[in-house]
């Protein structure tokens, strides 16, 4: 009900992206589809802690995490402890062909994820205010926001500098899985712009 | 012999070192990168020298500035120098804004050169300086590419000049810090609101660009409208929902109109910052439509849920009162009169309209969304933006005029099987007259719908569907009902005589919504669109008489139904070309020639002269501009099709007091066009809240809020609104 009231706002605001939650608010809901064609909505998760993620293949930024398997492990370690893991791609339109490129991508790469989703026209990515690949969001259980930035601390394009880097979603994950408050809510995300079109 | 060959790999070596040093030089795909030196007085303690990256782009390529804003990397760079010597931090060039979509970039395209100043130590005295750089830069257009160079160069002591054009246009280029200018900050809110002071006379009055320095605090493309008082301006910068830094101080680069070079200024930030999450929402036009909106329906966008249900039935009904949707109500009494004692009938019949309007309002809301979702800039009323779609309407309205009128019957020239389909099932006619009531309605965005719209076609798609199936149920509603109690359809006289008069009366209204329809289309898309137009109503009209002839014989029903075909067949033929041409210029179907401005003998005929309004077409451009000079604005969102906006245009917007209060405040008056599909005003509308036409919005003094009026528009809420404005007097700039 939260979410619906918000949602017209969505529109309503000066800047591009002034419905994105804050820290310590609640999630915006949403429905969509994933690329096997499947509706995944955020309410079905309720309960769980869940992990957004900004993808893009033909990123530098996220090549240098997904080659390095650097995400598939940060991916890995969520699972094993029952997070859900929820990769989105946002596109200015996203056609089949793209979406069957995206999911062969993640599928070569084994990527651990829960859901591959297809943001085809951008509506999620404003709705939280995702700018870069990759962009990350922790949510948990009760539907709140207590992580969002980067993968790490390093904001290169360099894989070299992945060993040394704090990896900030590894740290939050432990931490509120632990109960305990998230040391670094929040981080500056680095990488390419979202693809919203122009 | 092997210690002639080492010898020789040593020559080689030693050969091909020089020329290793001086690689100064890299070129890849995107950018061609060059270490540069300038040391007008040679290299000398105490003397001023630079080395320099430039890094010419290839058009449309981009690298980032300190802050590279909301994606991106700054260019890095890394000097290995002998010890002693020291390189200084990168002199950033003014950068420029680089919006992509709703994201925002700082950087540089073009030839760029970023200077670092360069120290020897005190006792230097070498013949030259081995300098050794490796810079890093993300290079963007859509896709991003990261690229580095291994620069190398052997910098003579000598004085070297050789690029002194290129690093004074880079020093030209640097921020300027300004004498006397005074720059304070204070925290308000979910703003940081920097005030400067002391702004050189040339600059004032100007549009701002902020670039802060510092990356992750402020918002990097706010809507910013700078609020000037003399040599002052305070900007309200968006401090970011979530931003990872809240630092004492700040630094920032503002542009100030045109100017290619920046100021620089520093600020002290006097805290406490608020939590994160604890910012209240900017207080931008969120705020607005709520407070502005017509009365009780002001809420809409933030009560949610239900209360847009009851919006929508509301607004629903009250469509059946607008203009466009009288025709087919009319048609609906004729056959209240008719069956109107048969009360099973009566309310099977109402049941099959409702059912017809519901459905067909969840299916183009339904239609809409998914263009909307696949990109299109739409909005409500988006089909008769089509001229096809109008074209098709006017030919619907002639034939039904014409049978109204008894030209014809549909019976004698509907094919036998479909007229026994209609005989055998009555309460087809109310499902379909349902179907039509909806398809001529939808442009009439009746006070009260366009808030519950707006906020519908933000919000998941059931929910969406169910405000427009909301809107249907209030339609319909009035006529279900009266269905539903027979002593309503008793208040109608008995069947008799005046019903066939009655009936032909009805075609005039249906001839109107002709006028009107064939006058849309001619803005679309031109006279000989009109003409081409008529010509095929004309024809429709010829072939359904010549069709509806009683029929005689087999052979004479096959001679009509050729000859019709053929003149249908000849006149589409000839008209399709008109009625598919390019649309007229934008010159001729602008905002003023699409609102029929009178012309100046007409308008000195039904106004004294001193009470003309001047429209001008809209443009987000215009506005800023009369903002910046402190001039109030007001904006008529219309369109062609929209009845609402008409009655408006021509009661309220004419009224001689209106433009009067318009005229002495110096309102600078403006019209968005939405007749045709324009992206830009539908990007408006949606910034607005609003999906559809009309809207209007008065932007009052510099820095207040704009105000959203009704849409009902009446001449004292509109004389209202202006008591606040104050009488704009335009500075005489070109004396």
């Amino acid at each position: 009900m939260k979410a619906l009231i918000a949602s017209p706002l969505l529109l309503a605001c000066t800047t591009a992206f002034a419905a994105e939650p804050a820290i310590g608010q609640q999630a915006p809901a949403f429905e969509i589809t994933d690329v096997s064609g499947k509706a995944v909505s955020l309410s079905q998760f309720k309960g769980k802690h869940v992990v957004l993620e900004w993808v893009n293949p033909e990123c530098p930024f996220v090549q240098k995490h997904y080659n390095s398997a650097n995400m598939q492990t940060t991916q890995k370690h969520a699972s094993d402890k029952g997070v859900v893991w929820l990769t989105v791609q946002t596109s200015a339109q996203a056609t089949p062909k793209d979406v069957a490129a995206l999911s062969d991508w993640m599928n070569t790469r084994k990527a651990v994820t829960t859901a591959t989703l297809v943001d085809s026209g951008g509506k999620l990515g404003r709705a939280y205010g995702a700018r870069t690949t990759p962009h990350m969001y922790i949510i948990d259980p009760a539907g709140k926001l207590v992580y969002v930035g980067a993968i790490d601390s390093k904001p290169t394009s360099n894989p070299a500098d992945i060993k040394g880097a704090t990896n900030y979603v590894t740290q939050a994950l432990d931490e509120t899985l632990a109960g305990k408050p998230v040391s670094q809510p929040v981080t500056r995300p680095y990488g390419c712009s979202v693809k919203y079109g122009t | 012999m092997a210690s002639l060959l080492r010898l020789l790999l040593l020559l080689l070596a030693v050969a091909a070192g020089p020329l290793h040093a001086q690689n100064a030089l890299v070129k890849t795909e995107h950018v061609t990168a060059e270490l540069l030196v300038h040391s007008p007085d040679g290299l000398a303690p105490g003397k001023d020298a630079w080395l320099g990256l430039r890094i010419r782009h290839i058009p449309h390529w981009h690298t980032y500035w300190k802050n590279p804003g909301d994606s991106g990397l700054a260019t890095a760079l890394a000097w290995t120098l002998p010890v002693g010597v020291e390189a200084g931090a990168v002199m950033w060039p003014t950068p420029s804004r680089l919006p992509l979509g709703p994201l925002m970039n700082y950087g540089y395209e073009g030839d760029l050169l970023l200077p670092v100043p360069l120290r020897v130590p005190a006792g230097f005295s070498g013949s030259s300086l081995p300098v050794r750089l490796h810079a890093e830069w993300l290079v963007c257009r859509e896709v991003c590419i990261p690229e580095s160079g291994e620069f190398t160069l052997e910098i003579p002591a000598r004085a070297v000049v050789a690029s002194a054009d290129l690093f004074g246009k880079a020093f030209a280029a640097q921020p300027a810090v300004t004498d006397g200018m005074f720059t304070r900050a204070r925290l308000d809110g979910g703003s940081l609101v920097v005030t400067v002071a002391g702004v050189p006379p040339a600059l004032r009055g100007q549009a701002v660009q902020v670039f802060a320095e510092e990356p992750g605090v402020v918002e990097t493309a706010p809507a910013l409208r700078p609020v000037w008082s003399g040599g002052q301006v305070v900007l309200a910068l968006p401090l970011l929902v979530n931003r990872t830094d809240s630092p004492a101080s700040m630094h920032a680069v503002l542009r100030l109109g045109s100017e290619a070079r920046g100021i620089r200024v520093a600020f002290d930030i006097p805290g406490p910052w608020p939590r994160i999450g604890a910012i209240p929402e900017p207080a931008a036009i969120t705020a607005t439509v709520t407070a502005a909106s017509v009365g009780g329906a002001g809420r809409a966008a933030g009560a949610g849920w239900l209360l847009a249900l009851a919006l929508a039935f509301v607004g629903g009904a009250i469509l059946n009162l607008m203009p466009c949707v009288f025709p087919v109500l009319s048609l609906k009494i004729l056959s209240f009169a008719r069956h109107g004692a048969d009360r099973k009938r009566a309310l099977a019949g109402g049941i099959a309209y409702t059912v017809g309007v519901v459905l067909s309002f969840v299916m183009l809301a339904g239609l809409l969304l998914a263009l909307r979702g696949s990109g299109e800039q739409l909005g409500w009323g988006f089909q008769l933006q089509s001229p096809l779609f109008v074209s098709a309407l006017a030919i619907l309205f002639t034939l039904i005029g014409l049978n109204l009128a008894g030209l014809f019957e549909f019976g004698s020239i509907l094919p036998s099987s479909v007229a026994s389909v209609r005989a055998r099932h009555p309460i087809a006619d109310d499902f379909l007259s349902g179907v039509l009531a909806v398809a001529v309605a939808s442009p009439c965005t009746a006070p009260f719908m366009g808030v519950a719209l707006g906020a519908a076609l933000t919000q998941p798609a059931p929910q969406a569907l169910a405000v427009f199936a909301a809107l249907g149920l209030g339609m319909a509603a009035p006529y279900l009902a009266a269905s539903a109690f027979p002593a309503l359809a008793r208040l109608l006289p008995r069947p008799g005589g005046w019903m066939a008069r009655f009936k032909t009366l009805m075609a005039f209204p249906m001839f109107a919504t002709v006028v009107w329809l064939v006058w849309v289309l001619g803005l679309q898309i031109g006279v000989d669109g009109v003409a081409a137009m008529l010509g095929v109503l004309l024809a429709t009209g010829f072939a359904a008489w010549l069709l509806g002839l009683p029929n005689r014989s087999q052979a004479g029903t096959l001679t009509r139904a050729v000859a019709s075909v053929a003149v249908l067949a000849a006149t589409a033929s000839w008209a399709w070309p008109a009625l598919h041409a390019a649309p007229p210029s934008p010159a001729s179907t602008d905002a003023a020639a699409a609102e029929g401005r009178a012309p100046p003998q007409a308008a000195s005929a039904t106004h004294p002269a001193n009470v003309h309004a001047d429209w001008q077409p809209w443009s987000p451009e215009t506005v800023e501009t009369a903002r910046r000079q402190g001039r109030p604005v007001f904006v008529d969102f219309t369109a062609a099709w929209c009845v609402t906006c008409q009655y408006n245009k021509r009661t309220t917007l004419a009224n001689e007091a209106v433009i009067q209060d318009f005229n002495t405040r110096n309102v600078l008056l403006l019209r968005a066009d939405w007749t045709r599909r324009d992206q830009r005003i539908t990007r408006e509308l949606n910034r607005l809240g609003r999906s559809g036409v009309p809207v209007y919005v008065l932007y009052p003094a510099p820095g207040a809020e704009p105000r959203i009026l009704s849409e009902l528009l009446s001449v004292a809420e509109v004389r209202e609104s202006l008591k606040g404005v104050a009488v704009f007097a335009p500075v005489a700039n070109n004396p």
